[in-house]
């Protein structure tokens, strides 16, 4: 056989193949760059509420992923304070960050700054900020989704036609979105009568809500459902049902939850009945996740939506379930969002 | 006796008994003793933080740092209960000695290191509200709780101290009168009468309106003003510890709307009984005038925002009661 130059070609061809082939189980479990070398990956979490149980759990999701990942973070923490969030992105900017995620923050004081941001060619995300940036993908957890999960268990448990209390405070947008699902569902359930609005924010805010429920329950003494979608909410308007040992006669239905609620909504005879919430946990993994996704020259999509789970008083008795740690173990749905997951992608939950 | 002076003296308790009968015209169910009942548990915190900062304006003084107080209190009793596992007394013991600790810390600074009274306590605020936070890095405690250190507490609320909270004495109708109740009308007895019928008392009123002529008549003026801020933390103590009772767990919270509120009260008081100087009764009234007042609005479904803006109101027009149509105005 006379070996010439296409016959040569061909077996460097078919040899490229081969390797080619051998290589793709490999490859699959190989990480795109930069993650390839994941110790020379800066990324900076830029936030601006971090007191409190959610913000908390959201920060130990970050790490965790961040630490699967093997990549560098860094935590710059504004304490509520606008324009000095926008002063670290420039912060984070001249560390030589290659990623950002923004966690919450004021539109106004955010948007130039992410600008910068994307103009000093970083990648950014953004959790619960609109910073009005086609290049930065939005991380959201679903508020019209916890509502509709709450309210559809509601009419579940009661019926199509009920009097309700509903607890809301105007201006604060995750409860502005909320309520948005409220209304709808008023409009497609006539039977649904709501007796009383009432709210506050001031703290304790479970101690001050307390007070206001109280009231409402002896002027109102037919309301058979409360809504209050926020935890603080349901803590507070159970303090007024138990007072008033109505527990039986009234169910509050909620959003969110942590280790405490999942001991109040356990007592037994207690009236909360059910909690649609998100990880926060995997709102913070997801964070990272997108932000990896767009660093390895993927499209995570304009909005990444983490879904809420629903969880019944009855699934945290049966599974006999006492804290958030529980909650993620034995509810596998609470623990993981297939969100922002390609391949490549390390699960830091798995084992 | 002038008009004026009916004013002065009954004007304020002549609006309070108007209120009372517009709500119980207007808001079903407001008259009831249960509804009562109520009005006092929902006061029953801020007022007894407000009996606390009434000793303080006494001598001249004044005490941001009581709803801190109360708070760290609140975390102290769920820490000391759910992560050391101890009993309720112990709990109660703890959040006391707090309160002692916080008045004598205050006190120290205002007296001895000339600090002014509202910055001395603004900087005791902001440190209680930062210490509370320390020992669970920012987290609100609660059974089943993890620790930053990943075990998890597995301490509970002991029911005596749940109790204070949620007990409830019969009074005519079985299980009426709660706890925290009882608890605001003994300590308004008490401060009552210590301030107005007590020689300590009266020493303090004349702390409070010339500090250096009751120095000259030879009181102890430093010894007076250190036990007002040790009163006041007390008190703040032992608002949080009913706080935390109710509550059933240690909760992140900076507690200025219970300072504000609890000022709110104690200022109310000045007009009562055309007194214009702080004292008990007038507190305490004052601090029922805003229960009532909320309790009503919220019963005809009046939003957070107005509750606000009529406390603002009758703050003000108690304000001008005490100042306006007082002698002490008329200078």
């Amino acid at each position: 056989m006379k070996i010439d130059r296409r016959t040569l070609g061909k077996m460097a061809m078919g040899l490229v193949g081969a390797t080619c082939l051998m290589q793709l189980p490999a490859m699959a479990q190989d990480k795109p760059a930069p993650f390839d070398n994941p110790g020379n990956v800066k990324i900076a979490l830029v936030r601006y509420l971090s007191t409190g149980d959610f913000f908390q759990a959201y920060l130990s999701g970050v790490e965790s992923q961040a630490k699967a990942l093997g990549v560098d973070l860094r935590v710059l923490d504004s304490r509520q304070d606008a324009a000095l969030q926008a002063d670290m992105v420039d912060q984070a900017i001249a560390l030589g960050v290659n990623g950002i995620i923004i966690q919450h923050g004021l539109t106004e004081s955010m948007k130039e700054a992410a600008q910068r941001a994307v103009d000093a060619g970083i990648k950014v995300v953004a959790f619960d900020v609109n910073v009005e940036n086609d290049k930065i993908p939005q991380i959201e957890q679903s508020d019209r989704d916890l509502a509709r999960l709450a309210l559809e268990q509601a009419i579940k448990d009661n019926g199509e036609s009920w009097k309700a209390g509903y607890v809301y405070v105007a201006g604060i947008a995750p409860l502005d979105r909320r309520n948005e699902t409220w209304v709808d569902f008023k409009k497609k359930y006539p039977g649904i009568e709501e007796k009383a609005m009432f709210g506050t924010l001031d703290n304790p805010i479970a101690n001050s809500v307390a007070n206001q429920a109280r009231s409402v329950i002896t002027a109102n003494p037919d309301i058979k459902v409360m809504f209050a979608p926020y935890d603080e909410f349901a803590k507070g308007v159970k303090i007024a049902v138990d007072e008033a040992g109505l527990s039986s006669d009234i169910k509050i239905y909620s959003a969110d939850i942590s280790t405490s609620d999942i001991a109040a909504m356990r007592e037994s005879g207690s009236a909360w009945a059910a909690t649609a919430a998100t990880n926060p946990a995997v709102v913070g993994q997801v964070s990272v996740r997108a932000l990896a996704q767009l660093l390895a020259g993927e499209d995570p999509g304009k909005s990444v939506i983490v879904p809420p789970t629903l969880i019944t008083q009855k699934d945290l008795n049966d599974n006999d379930i006492k804290n958030m740690e529980d909650l993620s173990a034995k509810l596998p749905q609470f623990a993981h969002a297939d969100v922002a997951m390609p391949a490549w992608m390390p699960n830091p939950n798995a084992k | 006796m002038t008009v004026r002076d009916l004013a002065m003296r009954y004007g304020f308790l002549a609006l309070l008994a108007a209120m009372i009968a517009y709500f119980a015209v207007s808001a079903s169910g407001f008259v009831s003793p249960q509804s009562a009942v109520f009005i006092f548990q929902s006061v029953a915190i801020t007022g007894v933080l407000a009996l606390g900062v009434t000793a303080t304006l006494v001598v001249g003084g004044f005490d941001l740092s009581i709803g801190s107080v109360a708070t760290t209190a609140m975390m102290a009793a769920a820490y000391v209960m759910v992560v050391l596992e101890q009993n309720a007394l112990v709990a109660v013991i703890v959040c006391l000695a707090i309160g002692v600790i916080v008045g004598l810390i205050n006190g120290f600074l205002i007296v001895y290191m000339r600090v002014p009274d509202l910055l001395a306590t603004l900087g005791m605020m902001f440190l209680l509200v930062g210490l509370q936070r320390i020992p669970t890095e920012g987290r609100s405690i609660a059974t089943g709780m993890t620790m930053p250190d990943g075990s998890v507490a597995s301490g509970t609320f002991s029911p005596a101290f749940l109790a204070l909270g949620r007990h409830r004495f019969d009074f005519f109708i079985p299980n009426l009168v709660p706890v925290s109740v009882v608890v605001l009308l003994i300590l308004a007895v008490l401060i009552w009468f210590f301030l107005e019928y007590t020689r300590f008392g009266r020493m303090m009123y004349a702390v409070g309106s010339n500090e250096r002529a009751a120095q000259l008549a030879g009181a102890p003026v430093k010894a007076y003003k250190i036990w007002a801020y040790v009163i006041s933390g007390i008190f703040a103590s032992i608002g949080g510890i009913l706080l935390a009772a109710r509550l059933g767990r240690g909760d992140i919270a900076s507690g200025n709307n219970l300072l504000l509120d609890s000022v709110a009260a104690a200022l109310i008081g000045f007009a009562v009984l055309g007194a214009a100087k702080p004292n008990a009764f007038g507190t305490a009234i004052g601090a029922l005038f805003v229960g009532i007042l909320l309790q009503g609005l919220t019963m005809m479904n009046a939003p957070y925002y107005t509750q606000d803006f009529v406390k603002g109101v009758v703050l003000v027009v108690a304000l001008v009661f005490t100042f306006a149509l007082s002698r002490s105005g008329q200078k």
